[in-house]
């Protein structure tokens, strides 16, 4: 428990802020998924860490400069995300009706599995990998410090929502996946293929979690399994915000988590913290359950 | 030896996990990924009361098992309007923050957890080797096999699948929904507190990670491996994945570290080429293994049909169960035309008791109700009456109100002001489950039958006091509950030839025809035997013919005696049926008498009856 004093609070708002931003990131992408295929996409855990993973790789190997592994590694998560979703969802909707919701969500399960013990198995020998070729810097400003990376966190997680809230809201990109995710059936009749939709969104959801990863193994390492508790969080901020929520408010939703998280360090011991955070959401399922309706139809993938 | 017996132990253990998630995933529909969670509880309870207080197993069992009911009673308050994806989430929170009460609990052990749980005694004898502990996993495990088996496959069992179906057409034929949720969630936590108290024997410690979400998933993989709402299925399904571990590692010649390895990404693989391959499970719902096996023999002998058994013993082409599950209602020629013949000798109307009262009482009347969802009037000061053994029709354009009518008055939607008295009982404010109680039962425009349930069950689900819809009826009056059951069975059967379809009892109702599926609507209303009958568009969807059968039988209902209300956009069947006629225009009533009286309105006629 931090004592209750400006210093601590301005510096647990910094790391709130960072830590924030990690999750609006991570929801904004896991909610586009979910709240446009109504996949339950719990292998998210698994092109998140082999993003981390074939970044440092490439890296190591090659001596690519950090930006260019961050796009590689992030551009490796998308094609695992396509991948899963042609190869594996999209046969599994057609074939399963009205279990389609369970069947994905047992389906993905086994993916997430095997996706972290694969990469444990191809990295055996230095299970723990560092990102290269980033040099961190910190910088006091007043009582508080600040680092690069957490600098660069913060800039790039806003970025790429704010980016695909202007996708969604102004191209024609954005209009066909709000269009399928409103109604894919009836998208479908005025010509938008729902499955060209999805595929693009895994895309997209992918490559932000892929960016994600990197930046959090700069920070620390990457592990075999990092992506569970980012995708816990990314569940959270995504149910939070309310699915299908525009990128922006779904963002600040993973911000304020992030600050309620800090800051509840100034009351109690850290290791409750997650307790906060799981508390809130069952509280809020527990007690905002309207509306549901809807969002059932939305999630019975029978029609892709 | 002790090694086998060790995995027989676990897979009894795990049984008694999977059999119970199955109860409330497979038959009444409501996910759980926090059964490990649940476990925990009792798990700790044990553990915890033998390290510090020297309980013994079986009194130690029954705290664990009391206090995981009571968690999960309390996961399943919030569970009540919650769809699939939101109880996945409210159980996802609920196994974080008790693992993270768990861990983060000095008295509990933290991360290593509590250890030196062995040594327990059962009626004076200890348990030290899993051979000494395999007759009482195995007895608890039969128990708890009797117990799922008894709660699912009994009446009340088909209400929770009912439920699982569609919670406002159960509501609406007065099942308490929110009970069943309550009960189901409790009864199931329990058990798996149980599974939990024994997991911790067996490993002799308690510690968070025998509780990880990762086994909360991992009995969720085998309750739809097995397939959901199939016990047997839920066995299966808990011996595959508890075997895959000493599979692996007999079968693969790896060091250790990999095989621990490559064993999880077998298991992995393993559950998503069952969910690509038999989305269904191992052994779907109404399948046993005989019949499996029986199957898989006529495969090898005729390769080419396959066909899957529906309830009931009725063989339908697979395609066709299929794609009638996916999308209910889809139509079929053949199948009309069968139906209609069918129809042409249905039987009499079931002698039923309707109420004591005459022809032309009012049994129901409606005073200055109203109801507003923000700006909007959706009903505005309503005053109405419908009188016995008569038919009254609600009419008026699309947006009228007509259907909110019928929400308000069977409680699905509150009102903001007004009373609704049915036999001079108020009943405002009284939930669907409680109007239906009074005798007052609605059908839907969108049909809402049962789609997995058979016809069959979608009727004797309407029929009223059944006592084996209720735990205690279950258990304490066995013999009560198999008498009911035959009663219910011939009466729903006597509903279902009254309205031509018993012919089709055994189908599973979402492979009917739309028309089929109205009858079948049409006759679960009937099995209720409520006094007032509310239509919401008995007749629109539907072929001319059977709109002719579906009239002649609300004739013949009239002429028993039950109070009837329909809505009807057919200006010519109304005018065929109905006694008396009100007008709707924007959530008002703004004009009532006999049909004729109302077409031969100048402005009515413009408004709305055009040129009929």
């Amino acid at each position: 428990m931090s004592s209750v004093t400006l210093d601590n609070f301005l510096q647990l708002t910094v790391a709130g802020v960072v830590a924030g931003s990690a999750y609006a990131l991570m929801g904004v992408a896991f909610g586009l998924i979910l709240s446009v295929t109504g996949r339950f996409h719990f292998a998210f855990t698994f092109t998140y860490t082999i993003s981390a993973y074939l970044a440092s790789q490439v890296g190591e190997s090659y001596g690519l400069p950090f930006w260019l592994s961050l796009i590689v590694g992030a551009v490796a998560g998308a094609v695992f995300g396509v991948a899963i979703e042609r190869f594996v969802y999209r046969p599994l909707a057609a074939k399963s009706g009205v279990y389609a919701l369970l069947v994905i969500f047992v389906a993905s399960l086994g993916l997430a599995i095997m996706g972290r013990n694969l990469i444990a198995l191809a990295w055996i020998d230095s299970a723990s990998k560092q990102i290269t070729g980033f040099t961190n810097a910190g910088y006091n400003i007043g009582p508080v410090t600040l680092t690069k990376l957490g600098i660069i966190h913060v800039v790039v997680a806003w970025v790429l929502v704010l980016l695909l809230g202007a996708v969604l809201t102004y191209t024609g990109l954005g209009r066909v996946v709000r269009a399928v995710r409103v109604n894919p059936d009836m998208a479908l009749v005025v010509g938008v293929d729902p499955k060209t939709v999805y595929l693009a969104v895994f895309a997209i959801g992918s490559f932000m979690g892929g960016v994600e990863a990197v930046l959090s193994a700069t920070q620390t390492a990457a592990q075999p399994d990092m992506g569970f508790t980012p995708l816990f969080y990314a569940f959270v901020v995504a149910f939070l915000a309310g699915l299908g929520s525009h990128p922006v408010r779904v963002g600040l939703v993973g911000l304020s988590i992030g600050l309620v998280e800090n800051w509840s360090a100034l009351f109690m011991s850290s290791r409750w913290t997650s307790l906060v955070v799981f508390g809130i959401l069952f509280v809020y399922v527990a007690l905002r359950p309207v509306q549901m309706v809807s969002l059932r139809r939305r999630l019975r993938p029978a029609q892709a | 030896m002790e090694l086998q017996i060790s995995y027989v132990n676990s897979i009894l253990i795990f049984s008694i996990f999977a059999l119970s998630l199955n109860l409330l995933l497979g038959y009444a529909g409501q996910v759980s990924v926090a059964h490990a969670a649940f476990g925990a509880v009792g798990g700790y309870s044990v553990a915890f009361l033998f390290l510090q207080h020297g309980v013994d197993l079986l009194p130690g069992l029954v705290v664990g098992v009391v206090l995981s009911a009571l968690v999960g009673v309390v996961v399943g308050l919030p569970a009540l309007r919650l769809s699939t994806e939101f109880l996945i989430l409210l159980t996802l929170a609920a196994q974080t923050i008790i693992l993270t009460l768990v861990t983060t609990s000095s008295n509990l052990g933290g991360t290593y957890g509590l250890q030196g749980v062995s040594g327990l005694s059962v009626f004076g004898r200890k348990l030290l080797k899993p051979s000494d502990l395999l007759p009482v996993f195995l007895v608890l495990a039969v128990v708890v096999y009797l117990l799922v088996r008894r709660l699912g496959e009994s009446p009340y069992g088909r209400v929770l699948r009912g439920i699982r179906e569609d919670e406002v057409a159960c509501r609406s034929l007065g099942k308490n929904v929110f009970t069943y949720k309550l009960t189901v969630f409790g009864v199931t936590a329990a058990m798996a507190g149980l599974a939990g108290g024994l997991f911790v024997v067996q490993n002799g410690l308690a510690s968070p990670s025998l509780f990880s979400f990762d086994q909360s998933t991992a009995i969720v993989a085998m309750v739809i491996l097995g397939g959901t709402g199939n016990l047997v299925g839920s066995i299966l399904g808990a011996t595959v994945l508890v075997l895959l571990t000493p599979f692996f590692d007999s079968a693969l010649n790896f060091t250790p570290e990999r095989a621990a390895l490559w064993r999880l990404i077998a298991y992995g693989v393993v559950l998503v080429i069952v969910m690509l391959v038999r989305p269904q499970g191992l052994l779907p719902e109404g399948t046993t293994l005989l019949r499996l096996g029986r199957r898989l023999l006529a495969r090898r002998a005729t390769p080419a049909p396959g066909s899957v058994p529906a309830m009931g013993g009725v063989r339908l082409p697979q395609q066709q169960v299929r794609s009638a599950l996916v999308e209910p209602g889809g139509l079929d020629l053949d199948r009309d035309a069968h139906a209609l013949t069918e129809l042409a000798h249905h039987g009499d109307l079931p002698d039923t008791v309707v109420s004591t009262g005459h022809r032309g009482d009012v049994v129901l009347s409606v005073s200055g109700l109203s109801k507003r969802f923000g700006g909007v009037v959706a009903a505005e000061d309503l005053n109405m009456e419908l009188r016995q053994g008569t038919i009254t029709a609600l009419v008026g354009p699309n947006g009228a109100g007509k259907t909110t009518v019928f929400n308000l008055l069977t409680g699905a939607i509150r009102p903001d002001a007004g009373r609704v008295t049915l036999n001079g009982q108020d009943i405002s404010g009284l939930r669907p489950d409680q109007v239906a109680d009074k005798g007052m039962v609605r059908s839907f425009q969108d049909v809402r039958v049962f789609p997995r349930l058979s016809a069959l069950d979608n009727v004797i689900l309407a029929i009223q006091g059944q006592p084996g819809e209720h735990v205690g009826g279950l258990f304490l009056r066995p013999g009560a509950t198999s008498r009911a059951e035959r009663d219910a069975h011939d009466k729903a059967l006597e509903w279902l030839s009254f309205v031509g379809m018993d012919s089709m009892a055994g189908l599973p109702a979402g492979a009917l025809a739309f028309g089929q599926q109205k009858l079948v609507a049409l006759a679960r209303v009937l099995a209720t035997e409520a006094d007032v009958v509310l239509l919401d568009e008995p007749a629109s969807g539907i072929d001319q013919q059977w709109v002719e059968v579906m009239l002649g039988l609300i004739e013949q209902l009239r002429e028993k005696g039950r109070t009837i209300c329909i809505v009807e956009h057919n200006l010519h069947d109304v005018g065929r049926l109905a006694d008396h006629t009100y007008f709707m225009e924007l959530g008002r009533i703004t004009a009532q008498g006999s049909f004729e009286e109302l077409t031969g309105e100048k402005r009515l006629a413009e408004a709305y009856f055009g040129t009929a």
